[in-house]
């Protein structure tokens, strides 16, 4: 198992092109990957999971299980904190 | 019965009404047998693949139209259509006997209840997207294809309440004859797109709409602004006429088209169109645009969930660079305000947004904003012939500061090593603090366009929206061509040209004024090319 914190880098959150962009980049990984924000943790291949999980600012961890899990905590990782549209 | 509302796109046409269907179908069953479990699972996977695959294709099509903003809405909606989450919920919920159509728009709900409840407008739209997502695999499910637009396969007057560029980017080229909406006003969506196409619109007719839905036949006149549900006989032959009449004016300035029209006096008079997407390039090319006197950027910021990054508006502005070559476009800087929403900017609610927070104002003071936009139109001037324009100018201070800030943008690519283009700046004369000030505006102009639309507005003190002042809303009144003249006297002497980017352009009644006053360039919406062409050739 894998896991990193990272911080919301979108302006408004996650959801729309972000979410979009962040979901098919899990999808491409074939570890099970989850975002975890405070109590909840959700599939991080949901793009109606992830919508509306966390906003601008705050800290989510990126946790996978699987034979590429090292690789998609990084790559999602760096996703979700990236401000670039 | 006669419906009036704003005359939006010229035109006559009369023809079946298309009625577009709004809102989530109701499912035909509630319920299944235990028997018909396994098959109804395999009906909603198929069905997801197909609206999948359709939404994915009307993705592309945006994309290779240059649109990528609204490209971008159906990604999100493949990634939801296709989410592993709603197909468990839902696969779960026939297991339980639920039918497959019921129980999709079940589950969308519980996600769009939930988005609605965040008290987060962004995520309050977001709950738009599910419905709209869920309740196509339901209609899909039911037989019934997945866009409101897939019935309309004979040319037809669509009548709606209102239309998104998701919408109108769902109708098949020559399926639209015109367009009635309830809501909506010259400056729409719908308005701006029905101009470039050619096809008569008719918008804000309000709520009586309604009362016409059931109509089978609809006549259109989108240059007086009304339509006629179940015209009889007459009517019919009156539209068919008026119609037959127009093609055959339209057939006549066909050869005007291509020339470069010039005064008997020999001046020339460029005349260029105003584009709203790069999708509008081509048809504007083969209208006998000569460039783009005003490539309006709002598009590429509204109805959509998130800002277009710098990348995308690289693409954009380039592809309307590259359809005109050697031919200038100006680009004009993002010009919104209070009336309009703009995602991840922190606008307030204003008494007077057209008196506000606006244009250049909001530019200068949201760097994040305007940095991004000049540096794609920086990097994209490589691919062509563009210029930048600045909007609601009101003084020199405005212009020096939005010119440091496209210096500072070159320095910054240049160090990057980032290959750009030269761009020429001008300014938008749309208040009357710029049309008097225009003499020193010109020393640090490369040109000026005058945006009518606004100049009218802010100069006779009248709500271009309001149609109780329609009698203001009018370039023709002497303070207006004062103005316009100032600034034509002020671009002459600096030996800058001037042209004129507003509705006033394409009036054949007002060319000649403009052009006795000076204006050197003439930019409107496409179709009115032809006719402002013969119109500069007979003067």
């Amino acid at each position: 198992m894998a896991e990193k914190e990272t911080t919301v880098g979108p302006e408004e959150g996650i959801h729309g092109r972000p979410a979009a962009r962040f979901v098919k980049a899990a999808k491409g990984f074939s570890s099970q990957v989850v975002v975890v924000k405070g109590d909840r943790e959700v599939n991080a291949k949901s793009v109606l999971k992830i919508t509306g999980l966390a906003r601008k600012g705050e800290k989510v961890t990126i946790r996978a299980e699987g034979e590429d899990a090292e690789q998609a905590v990084e790559t999602l990782a760096e996703l979700i904190a990236a401000d670039e549209h | 019965m006669k419906l009036t509302g704003i005359g939006a796109s010229e035109g006559v046409a009369v023809g079946p009404a298309f009625v577009p269907a709004t809102g989530n179908p109701e499912p035909e069953r509630d319920r299944i047998t235990e028997a018909e479990v396994q098959t109804e699972l395999q009906k909603f996977k198929e069905a997801v693949e197909a609206v999948a695959a359709n939404l994915s294709e009307t993705g592309d099509r945006l994309r290779a139209a240059g649109s990528e903003g609204e490209a971008a809405i159906f990604d999100f909606h493949v990634e939801m259509a296709e989410d592993p989450e709603l197909a468990s919920a839902v696969e779960e919920r026939i297991g339980n006997l639920e039918s497959p159509e019921a129980a999709v728009l079940a589950v969308g709900e519980e996600y769009a209840a939930q988005y609605a409840a965040m008290d987060d407008e962004y995520l309050a739209a977001r709950a738009d997207d599910v419905r709209d997502v869920t309740g196509q695999i339901s209609a899909q499910l039911m037989g019934r294809g997945a866009s409101a637009f897939e019935a309309l396969k004979t040319p037809s007057v669509v009548l709606a309440h209102s239309l998104a560029p998701s919408d109108t980017a769902r109708i098949q080229r020559g399926m639209a004859l015109g367009f009635v909406t309830a809501e909506g006003s010259k400056t729409s969506h719908v308005s701006i797109m029905a101009r470039s196409m050619g096809i008569p619109a008719v918008v804000g007719v309000g709520p009586e709409l309604e009362d016409i839905l059931a109509a089978k036949t609809v006549a259109v006149d989108g240059g007086e602004g009304y339509a006629i549900a179940d015209p009889d006989a007459d009517t019919v032959a009156e539209f068919e006429r008026m119609s037959g009449v127009l093609a055959e004016e339209r057939a006549a300035l066909d050869e005007y088209r291509h020339i470069e029209a010039s005064t008997s006096e020999g001046r020339r008079i460029e005349v260029a169109a105003n584009l709203g997407s790069a999708s509008e390039a081509e048809d504007a090319l083969e209208w006998g645009a000569e460039g783009v006197g005003l490539f309006r950027t709002e598009f590429l910021f509204m109805e959509r969930v998130d800002l277009p990054s710098e990348d995308e508006q690289y693409e954009a502005y380039s592809a309307v660079a590259r359809a005109f070559g050697e031919k200038p476009v100006i680009v004009r800087t993002l010009d919104v305000g209070g009336d309009k929403d703009l995602p991840g900017v922190d606008q307030a609610d204003e008494d007077n947004p057209f008196l506000g927070w606006r244009g250049i104002r909001m530019s200068l003071d949201t760097p994040e904003l305007f940095k991004p936009q000049l540096r794609a139109i920086l990097r994209a001037a490589a691919n062509g012939n563009l210029k930048v324009m600045f909007p609601m100018v009101a003084d020199v201070g405005e212009l020096e500061a939005a010119k440091e800030t496209l210096q500072e943008c070159r320095r910054e690519l240049e160090s990057e090593g980032v290959e750009t283009g030269e761009v020429e700046t001008g300014v938008m004369i749309e208040t009357p603090a710029a049309a008097l000030h225009a003499a020193q505006l010109a020393e640090e102009s490369a040109f000026f366009s005058i945006g009518t639309n606004d100049l009218v507005q802010y100069t006779l003190a009248a709500d271009r929206g309001n149609e109780r002042l329609r009698r203001l809303q009018n370039a023709d009144h002497p303070a207006v061509l004062a103005l316009i003249q100032r600034t034509c006297e002020a671009a002459s002497a600096a030996g800058i040209p001037v042209g004129v980017c507003g509705e006033a352009a394409g009036e054949p009644e007002l060319i000649p004024k403009l052009v006795e006053l000076g204006v050197t360039e003439l930019s409107m919406a496409a179709p009115q090319i032809p006719r402002a062409k013969k119109v500069v050739s007979e003067l």
